[in-house]
């Protein structure tokens, strides 16, 4: 299987924060998720596959690295950024004047399929556009060249469930209408990935802590909730971090099958890919 | 690059009025007062304005992120500002020496009686002067506002205007203070000769310079 995006041992530093040797790969035709908190380095990984900052490290992209083949891999690239986007004084209908001069591939036809399909004014101002109708527009502008993936920051942040749940659905359309494309996007809303994602990375204070598949995260982990007694237990290697309540402990495993069979637990809950991160990131024992 | 000017020009599509207003203001003025030279100068300085303002465009849209994404070269961005200015720099003095010429010939068939006539070696000279004037402010305007950002390049512009308005006001006070004896007939028979290829000329390598220090600037900007 070939890589779409191939990070090594990317680090960048700011006062106060830094991306520390940051490595992952994406495969044709995954869905990436790349979750954290607000400043963990998310945007600032995203950044660099984007060549917007001064890095140190490899990105390939496509197989072509980053810096010597920018404008080639950009060609083939879809891009959404949540803060940024080329004008807001342009109507959607002159956005397809500006756009089809960048790209090669730009496919006025499916861009204003696509601008049907989500029903957005063709002669209104972005400026005038609701939040989740610039979003829209947004994306239709990214996957009007028929990008072989795309890079996504926050694309559903600041967005009702409705909205969020109709974009998602863009991206499963996307990806499904070709087997190689892939998607890495950004996002602090879990429950978001939880739909979509093959695999989830999860970084935190600018390191990766972890590169798992979602499928792992959601059916193998569990939360045991037991007692003091029943902590005390439980060896070290068989759990990952545990939270102390009041009475009782609340214990993150990576494999609740196993627990609940060599420990006799009789209820393990499944956890949401936020409670994980809450996990690795406050949990005790790690 | 054709499509960043085609955003920026969109982006100012929104001046088509204001542009129009202009002209009519610069004709009227130049009916009541005669005075043939003014409305060239104050056409050029106009758009040389407008188009500093694509930057405000840029800025109030948050596009230079996006703009980076896209597959374009950092030369071509930069470049294409450039582009757009030289072009409406230009563009402007010939709107400017058209404009003056239709009103000049319309009030001389109105006006048989009060013909004006028209200096076109003049008129040339004035309009050349006027898109060097431009072409200083853009060259130190569009390295700035890559630098600081439009918001602040604006207080900045004024800034440098007012500047350049006191250099000149303080040079003229200081030749007349020590005495130096100007001879304004030689200076103009100067500017008649040669004026025209050393203002074109000085505008060219401005544009050039302020160009390679803006790339360099904008090569190093992190987003």
């Amino acid at each position: 299987m070939k890589n779409t995006i191939e990070v090594r041992n990317v680090s960048k530093t700011y006062p106060g924060f830094r991306l520390d040797s940051v490595s992952f790969t994406i495969p044709e035709g995954a869905v990436v998720g790349l979750i954290g908190e607000n400043g963990a380095g998310k945007t600032t990984t995203l950044k660099a596959i984007l060549n917007m900052i001064k890095f140190d490290g490899e990105i390939k992209v496509f197989g072509k690295d980053s810096k010597n083949c920018e404008k080639e891999i950009k060609e083939e690239l879809g891009v959404v950024l949540d803060d940024s986007f080329l004008s807001e004084y342009l109507t959607a209908k002159q956005m397809n004047k500006v756009m089809k001069q960048f790209y090669k591939n730009w496919d006025e036809d499916k861009y204003f399929a696509y601008l049907k399909e989500f029903q957005l004014p063709e002669d209104k101002i972005v400026k005038e556009f609701s939040s989740g109708m610039k979003m829209k527009l947004k994306i239709a502008t990214a996957l009007s060249h028929h990008p072989k993936a795309l890079i996504l920051d926050e694309a559903t942040s600041g967005l009702d469930p409705i909205i969020r749940n109709e974009i998602l659905d863009i991206f499963r359309k996307y990806i499904l209408e070709e087997e190689s494309r892939s998607v890495l996007l950004s996002s602090h809303i879990t429950t978001d990935l939880e739909q979509i994602a093959d695999y989830i990375i999860f970084i935190h204070q600018g390191k990766i802590v972890f590169f798992l598949p979602a499928t792992d995260l959601l059916e193998n982990y569990g939360i045991v909730k037991c007692d003091e007694k029943e902590f005390q237990h439980l060896e070290k290697k068989d759990y990952i971090s545990y939270r102390k309540d009041k009475y009782s402990y609340q214990v993150l495993v990576s494999d609740k099958d196993m627990v609940k069979k060599k420990y006799r637990f009789t209820v393990i809950d499944k956890p949401s890919i936020e409670d994980i991160m809450l996990f690795y990131v406050k949990g005790e024992g790690k | 690059m054709k499509g960043l000017i085609i955003k920026d020009l969109l982006n100012l599509s929104s001046y088509k009025t204001t542009l129009f207003l202009i002209l009519i203001f610069c004709s009227m003025g130049m009916i009541g007062t005669d005075a043939v030279n003014f409305a060239p100068t104050f056409i050029i300085v106009m758009i040389g304005m407008i188009v500093l303002s694509t930057f405000n465009y840029d800025e109030a849209s948050h596009a230079e992120k996006y703009i980076v994404a896209l597959p374009l070269t950092r030369k071509e961005i930069v470049m294409s500002k450039y582009v757009l200015a030289i072009v409406g720099n230009i563009l402007g003095g010939i709107i400017g020496i058209i404009l003056t010429i239709i009103i000049v010939n319309v009030m001389n068939v109105i006006r048989p009686d009060d013909l004006i006539r028209l200096d076109y070696q003049g008129l040339l000279v004035t309009v050349i002067s006027g898109i060097f004037g431009v072409a200083l402010i853009q060259a130190i305007q569009i390295p700035s506002v890559y630098r600081f950002g439009a918001e602040k390049g604006r207080i900045q512009m004024f800034l440098l205007i007012f500047l350049l308005v006191l250099m000149i006001a303080g040079a003229g006070f200081l030749i007349t203070k020590i005495g130096f004896d100007i001879n304004m007939e030689e200076i103009n028979h100067f500017m008649n000769r040669f004026g025209i290829p050393v203002l074109i000329l000085v505008s060219a390598v401005l544009y050039y310079i302020s160009y390679k220090i803006s790339y360099k600037i904008f090569k190093k900007k992190e987003y």
